[in-house]
């Protein structure tokens, strides 16, 4: 018994030995864990929340960058109430965000099914290429676009005019210009929703597929019953993702229209742009921001929360 | 020792709130980099001898970015042998146009990483001389009058006044662009028509773009008389000078005589000239704004213009290459671009712009400015000093993306192969009309020309009439003059 006492006695250093050893290496793979997102985190500290707090912070002021900056409360936010221009500029990036984030899920779901159904590699691939290469075009393609739907001059009224339909006023009407940067926000951004959703069919499970079949599904309701709820978790992502992008639509419309004519294509973020970069009203342009990240949180929490009606998770 | 484990809760806490602090204590105002206001007589001591370039003297010169080509290489390593001391670094700027490049560099500025000395076009010259940003060269000047006069008996003393504020100058130009008529000559020939007088009226104007107008059966336009870019210079606004009107009201700065008494003595043009302009109050709806408005919205409703567009005005340039479009306004900076596009010389030329009430052209500069917050403004001030030397200047002005100042450069040398058969029609605007301009551009330059192009559009896409679109354009300037 004390041979065993002293066993355990013994033992019992040597747990707690041990049990130090773990609580130690338990620390250094905490420390390593940290060390190893400490790029991805300092980033975020840097480039991300950073930002936001300087906004926050100069939202407060009043600063034309010549000038000390003035402390003035909330005057910026209450500003914006007044300003005719910035009220045009939310209601025609909400309209922008509806319409075209509809758009690219509608149109980028309609190619990938018709895309799915094609037995032949080569035309499939071809097809994958052609919608995924506007994505990477960037902002130059804008300056293409541009010219193409030049009323007079541009390509995409020529051939209007030789099917019989009278030219069409792009980029100079204010009804006209905001479907215009809607179509090539649509035609841009395709590819990426595309890829999406033929990844997500091509993950469907056959027996679903066949025991679908079997139960006589077909066309639309086979669409509708099992396709569609399927894939629902990557529509919701591209949904968010899309709304996300879209609320700051800047480049394409700055191109295009320099958001025109009068304030009909005219977003948040170019209303941000000409306060702080043309105007130098920092503290403006800042408390936008704020109001548009607000939107942006806003918007993407409730769309998680509709998505449980919708959404289904396998 | 009591150990205390790194929970990923309390790392957070920590990572965050010393993130926080650190980024609130960068919003404080104090901590905020601010431009030294440098006004005009305290820089007079400073400037007493020589400069002197020490080894290790640095300098950040910022420029457009399209400007950089073979020219300015050629120019700037002229200067850092001159100068092998210096550590010169040279920052293109890239900007849609001069509202946008100024707008770059004074966030760079704002950022706590101000250049030294930039060059800045009249878009910017009172936005940096007003908002006390800009170094005034005037005693420069006058200690390196010797050296200088050369270039000011080369430059017309317009273009030195556009650089001047308040009594000071800011700038030495050493570019600048007049908006004349281009016109495709052999689209005139081809419809019975011979180049236009010097003297031609708007109503000549008027018939020539309605006799190069070309549209097809169904009446739609296939070849368009004339054409525009919406924005500030040679826009519609040069109509607005021709009928004796402006934007904004103009007047002349008191001051100058010290300038234009040493460089300029006894010259014709510079009489009168004092020190830069003024202007103080909007007058968008004045009825001579409305009826050159007008006056444009006739022509696109007739179908001798096309759509107006916004922009720098290249699509322009590929409609006039193109030959969609015969007439546009342009300035000597076309040449090389429509040379490019393949028209020889023999296929355009330029003219003065029509004669209304009166034929008052306008012109937009461009020339380095100091800022007020440089490491080393001696240093800076050489780079401007070397900057509108001949040498210099030749070594930049290769090729013909924008007009020289120096009046000696514009020469058959230059423009003999390449074209306008006119080319001296480009300096012929200053010195044959001395009542010519600079574009309206006051410190509240760039949400001016935001409104501007804001209403122009407007009233092009047929929205508003020029009446509606001008009376509220006028209110918003108010607005925005109003704010000081």
């Amino acid at each position: 018994m004390a041979e065993f006492n002293s066993l355990t006695s013994k033992a019992q250093p040597a747990h707690s030995s041990w049990g130090s050893t773990l609580s130690g290496r338990r620390k250094r793979e905490a420390v390593m864990g940290y060390l190893f997102i400490a790029p991805v985190l300092i980033g975020l500290i840097i480039f991300t929340a950073g930002p936001v707090l300087v906004s926050l912070g100069l939202s407060l002021f009043k600063w034309n960058v010549f000038t000390p900056p003035e402390f003035i409360g909330l005057d910026n936010f209450t500003r914006m109430f007044d300003d005719r221009e910035t009220i045009t500029s939310f209601f025609n990036t909400i309209k922008f965000v509806l319409m075209t984030v509809s758009g690219q899920i509608v149109i980028g779901l309609l190619l990938a099914l018709s895309i799915h159904g094609l037995k032949k590699g080569i035309l499939r691939d071809y097809f994958r290429v052609a919608f995924f290469i506007p994505l990477i075009s960037g902002a130059t393609i804008s300056i293409v676009m541009g010219y193409l739907f030049h009323k007079e001059l541009g390509a995409v009224n020529y051939y209007l005019n030789m099917i019989g339909i009278p030219s069409i006023p792009w980029l100079v009407k204010s009804n006209w210009s905001m479907i215009t940067v809607v179509i090539v926000s649509v035609w841009q951004a395709l590819g990426f929703n595309f890829l999406l959703y033929v990844g997500a069919l091509q993950n469907i499970p056959r027996d679903i597929l066949d025991a679908a079949d079997v139960d006589g599904a077909e066309g639309f309701a086979r669409l509708w019953n099992i396709t569609l709820p399927l894939i629902s978790p990557i529509i919701l992502f591209s949904a968010v993702i899309g709304v996300m992008n879209n609320l700051q639509i800047f480049e394409i419309p700055y191109v295009m229209t320099r958001g025109g004519p009068g304030d009909a294509t005219r977003t948040v973020v170019m209303v941000i742009q000409q306060a702080a970069f043309k105007n130098f009203e920092i503290g403006y342009g800042a408390s936008l921001a704020v109001i548009l990240f607000g939107m942006i949180m806003v918007v993407t929490l409730i769309q998680f929360r509709m998505s449980r009606s919708w959404v289904f998770y396998q | 020792m009591v150990e205390k484990r790194l929970t990923r809760r309390s790392f957070m806490n920590r990572a965050g709130l010393a993130a926080a602090g650190a980024v609130l204590a960068s919003c404080a105002p104090q901590a905020t980099p601010q431009p030294a206001a440098v006004p005009a007589e305290a820089t007079k001591a400073a400037i007493a001898a020589p400069t002197v370039i020490t080894k290790g003297t640095k300098l950040r010169v910022a420029l457009f970015a399209s400007q950089v080509g073979e020219g300015f290489t050629a120019e700037a390593a002229g200067f850092k042998k001159k100068f092998p001391e210096m550590d010169v670094e040279f920052v293109p700027v890239s900007g849609v146009d001069w509202e946008e490049y100024i707008g770059k560099i004074i966030t760079q500025i704002a950022a706590g990483n101000p250049v030294d000395c930039c060059l800045i076009a009249t878009e910017g010259t009172q936005v940096f001389a007003g908002q006390n940003i800009g170094v005034p060269f005037d005693d420069y000047v006058k200690r390196d009058q010797e050296e200088l006069k050369e270039f000011f008996a080369d430059v017309h003393p317009a273009l030195v006044e556009s650089m001047m504020y308040e009594g000071n100058l800011y700038q030495l130009p050493t570019q600048f662009n007049a908006p004349n008529i281009y016109y495709r000559s052999d689209q005139l020939e081809e419809a019975g028509l011979s180049r236009p007088s010097e003297t031609w009226t708007k109503d000549d104007f008027y018939e020539i773009v309605k006799k190069l107008t070309k549209k097809d059966s169904s009446g739609k336009t296939t070849q368009f008389g004339f054409g525009w870019t919406n924005r500030l210079w040679g826009s519609w606004t040069p109509w607005m000078f021709v009928n004796n009107s402006n934007l904004l009201s103009e007047e002349l700065a008191p001051g100058g005589e010290w300038l234009w008494d040493t460089f300029y003595a006894g010259v014709d043009a510079a009489k009168g000239r004092k020190g830069g302009w003024r202007w103080l109050k909007p007058q968008a709806n004045a009825e001579a704004n409305v009826e050159a408005l007008e006056f444009m919205v006739e022509m696109v409703k007739e179908g001798y213009t096309p759509a107006i567009e916004l922009g720098k005005g290249e699509s322009l340039e590929g409609f006039f290459t193109s030959g969609s479009l015969s007439m546009v306004p342009a300035g000597g900076f076309w040449v090389d671009g429509v040379n490019a596009s393949g028209l020889t010389k023999e296929q355009f030329d330029v003219q003065f712009w029509p004669k209304w009430k009166s034929q008052r052209h306008q012109f937009g500069g461009a020339g380095y400015a100091i800022l007020s917050g440089a490491q080393d403004k001696d240093a800076a001030w050489e780079w401007v000093k070397y900057d509108v030397s001949k040498p210099a200047m030749e070594a930049f002005y290769q090729t013909n993306t924008t007009t020289p100042t120096r009046r000696s450069m514009m020469n058959d040398a230059r423009y003999g192969a390449s074209g306008p058969k006119h080319w001296q029609v480009f300096y012929d605007t200053l010195d044959k009309y001395p009542d010519t301009a600079p574009i309206p551009a006051p410190k509240q330059a760039n949400p001016m020309t935001n409104l501007l192009t804001k209403y122009t559009s407007l009233v092009m896409s047929l929205e508003k009439t020029p009446k509606q679109g001008l009376d509220e354009m006028q209110v918003d300037l108010e607005k925005l003059f109003a704010q000081g």
